[in-house]
């Protein structure tokens, strides 16, 4: 066991971790010991190779296929440097105000909100691609969308020079995705925040973290040599995602008394939803995701976003099997997706647990909202794809494996809630939420509104497990605005926290 | 991988019956897989093979457990296993899982088909047969 000494220790390096560790980077300019651990590997550009597969592997938590515990639904988030900013598509959406007022947290504003997520917008660079930069595949949405009367926005998207390889999902291989990976961890290590790979956090103890380096087959070898560690450190920062951050707080035993540890998890539970057109189009070239419809948000509780994903991933969503099934996958060149995100309601039941080994385990219950959600985005959907002049939709609750052009005017028949059987279709989440919410009440919530363990000074939590329900929107801008408050507040009161 | 069986000098997570069955089972939910040559074949089970020995050992066992399902489950109406039945007999066993009544036995069968599609769709080379095409070297490549 190796012993290791901090004033600070952060841990997870995704959205929020890679903020909070930018953000305190100054009182490591000022003498303090800060640290990250990182579970993952950090990559070589090199090894971003975009082979679906093999990326998975290397960037994915179960390569991806980590599943709630009754395996009716997958969750993807990412364990490398930069966590799920590696991943994901950079998609950029201030949180709705309505979202914030809904989630009551005495002290949380919605304009401070929304300053601290323009100060990310800017600093990694989110921005409307030009027009030049969009696919057809986007174009399509944009046009259904349009001739149904219905709103279609564009989003900001936090690229550099995007040379639309389409790859965003499996780390973008030209390195102009512009995640916590390009801009904040390298600048605070430039300040002098050491940053330390393939560390899997085991347990935290006060002011204590136990550690554990492993080799790695993929990326640079971690700074500390394998084996385990004892790291001492007057703060902690549990940024490790809401998975994550509830489970080490659990098999560390800090449920016994934070009763709401691990519950109220939401995360945008989603189908893929495909259409096919006569003549190929531009899909997997581009960027993936340019447009959305926030038109039904209010209304039915779902967000239709373009999407493109790779061919197993496509394969998997797809209701059926054999020839049919076979059929739609031999024309990959002329599919057009789009991504059916609903706006879950956190319940007390749907939590992180971990079993005796202290690995995470997710109950995720649908309830009757979420399932009358994904129908109705499903009949939506459908409408758009047939106005942007599809041949036939596929839709993973409909009366049959394609929905064909001649039957677009019986949608709401085709597409039921009869037809709708958790197990047989593909639900998928990238967005985990909640777990250890923010609030006043330690009965109800495990941090103060602003961030800290309710009863534990030394330990804080910034990352996504802070919402106390789900974001309505994708939440990457909201971790790093919650993020940047919780270090704003660890800088005003460092002198307290650090002391001796 | 304690409960790992080891074949032609390697370690394999499915016995060679199983193996058998995957591939009769690929066949008819990925039509492609049944074209495959001896390589190709290989391929797609050293990718299932190597999905299904990063997962936790019950879940390995689980699988296992289904293929057993879907070998012996049509035996009483059929007088036979999956792998002698005719291919629509086949097919309405295996749509028979995918909507079958426990949901339990749907998960089982739509984890059996991802695999069934990691294997096939998930290796690079499937890619220009369907339409394609990315850039697949890496950022110092490009």
């Amino acid at each position: 066991m190796t012993e290791k000494t901090y004033d600070v220790a952060i841990v997870g390096s995704g959205a929020g971790g890679g903020t909070v560790a930018k953000e305190l980077a100054p009182l490591a300019a000022e003498g303090r010991r800060i640290v990250l651990l990182e579970r993952g590997p950090r990559l070589a550009d090199r090894e971003f190779t975009g082979r679906e597969i093999e990326m998975a592997e290397k960037l994915y938590v179960d390569s991806g296929g980590f599943m709630t515990r009754d395996r009716t639904m997958t969750l993807a988030f990412a364990r490398a440097y930069g966590g799920s900013t590696v991943v994901y598509t950079g998609t950029s959406l201030p949180i709705p105000r309505a979202v914030v007022a809904a989630w009551n947290v005495p002290g949380l504003a919605y304009d401070d909100l929304l300053a601290r997520t323009r100060k990310y917008l800017a600093e990694n660079n989110a921005h409307a691609l030009a027009p030049e930069l969009i696919n057809e595949n986007n174009r399509l949405f944009a046009e259904g969308c349009r001739a149904l009367g219905y709103g279609c926005k564009q989003f900001a998207v936090n690229v550099g020079d995007c040379e639309g390889t389409g790859l965003c999902n499996m780390g973008c291989p030209k390195g102009a995705k512009l995640g916590t990976n390009r801009i904040q961890l390298p600048a605070a290590e430039r300040a002098g925040v050491e940053v330390v790979t393939n560390c899997r956090v085991e347990r935290i103890a006060e002011r204590t973290l136990h550690a554990t380096v492993t080799a790695s087959p993929h990326g640079a070898p971690s700074p500390w040599p394998p084996g385990a560690y004892r790291v001492r450190a007057k703060l902690i920062i549990l940024c490790a995602g809401a998975i994550d951050s509830p489970a080490l707080m659990l098999r560390s035993g800090l449920g016994r008394d934070l009763p709401a540890l691990g519950r109220y998890f939401t995360c945008h539970p989603a189908l893929t939803l495909v259409a096919q057109h006569d003549r190929p189009i531009d899909n997997h070239a581009g960027f993936p995701k340019s447009y959305y419809c926030d038109d039904f948000a209010d209304s039915h509780h779902f967000l239709l976003e373009t999407c493109m994903y790779f061919p197993f991933t496509t394969a998997k969503s797809l209701i059926g099997f054999g020839a049919e099934h076979s059929g739609l996958m031999r024309r990959f060149d002329r599919l057009q997706m789009i991504l059916a995100l609903i706006h879950d309601q956190a319940l007390w039941r749907n939590r992180v647990t971990v079993d005796r080994y202290g690995a995470p385990h997710v109950d995720y219950h649908f309830t009757d909202a979420v399932l009358e959600a994904f129908v109705a985005a499903m009949r939506v959907a459908a409408r758009i794809f047939f106005a942007a002049g599809a041949a036939r939709v596929h839709a993973p609750a409909a009366a049959r494996f394609l929905i064909e052009r001649d039957a677009k005017d019986r949608l709401d028949a085709l597409i039921a809630r009869r037809h709708l059987k958790l197990g047989r279709i593909c639900i998928q989440s990238a967005h985990p939420m909640g777990g250890c919410c923010m609030g006043t009440d330690p009965r109800s919530s495990v941090t103060t509104p602003q961030g800290r363990v309710h009863g534990l000074p030394w330990l804080h939590v910034a990352d996504a497990s802070l919402f106390p329900d789900s974001a309505g929107v994708n939440p990457y801008l909201t971790v790093m605005a919650l993020a940047d408050r919780v270090a704003q507040n660890i800088r005003e009161e460092a002198g307290a926290l650090l002391a001796a | 991988m304690s409960d790992s069986q080891v074949r032609d000098g390697a370690a394999h997570v499915l016995s060679a019956a199983d193996t058998a069955l995957l591939l009769a089972v690929a066949g008819r939910v990925a039509p492609e897989t049944a074209e495959l040559d001896a390589a190709g074949r290989a391929g797609f089970v050293a990718v299932v093979e190597r999905a299904l020995a990063l997962r936790p050992p019950e879940q390995r066992a689980q699988f296992r457990l289904f293929l057993r399902l879907v070998r012996w489950l049509p035996a009483p109406l059929y007088l036979r296993p999956f792998e002698r039945l005719r291919p629509e007999q086949a097919d309405t066993v295996l749509r028979w899982f995918q909507d079958a009544p426990v949901k339990l036995l749907r998960i089982g069968f739509w984890g059996t088909k991802t695999l069934v599609f990691m294997g096939y769709y998930g290796r690079p080379e499937i890619g220009p047969a369907i339409g394609y095409r990315p850039p697949f070297a890496g950022h110092d490549a490009a």
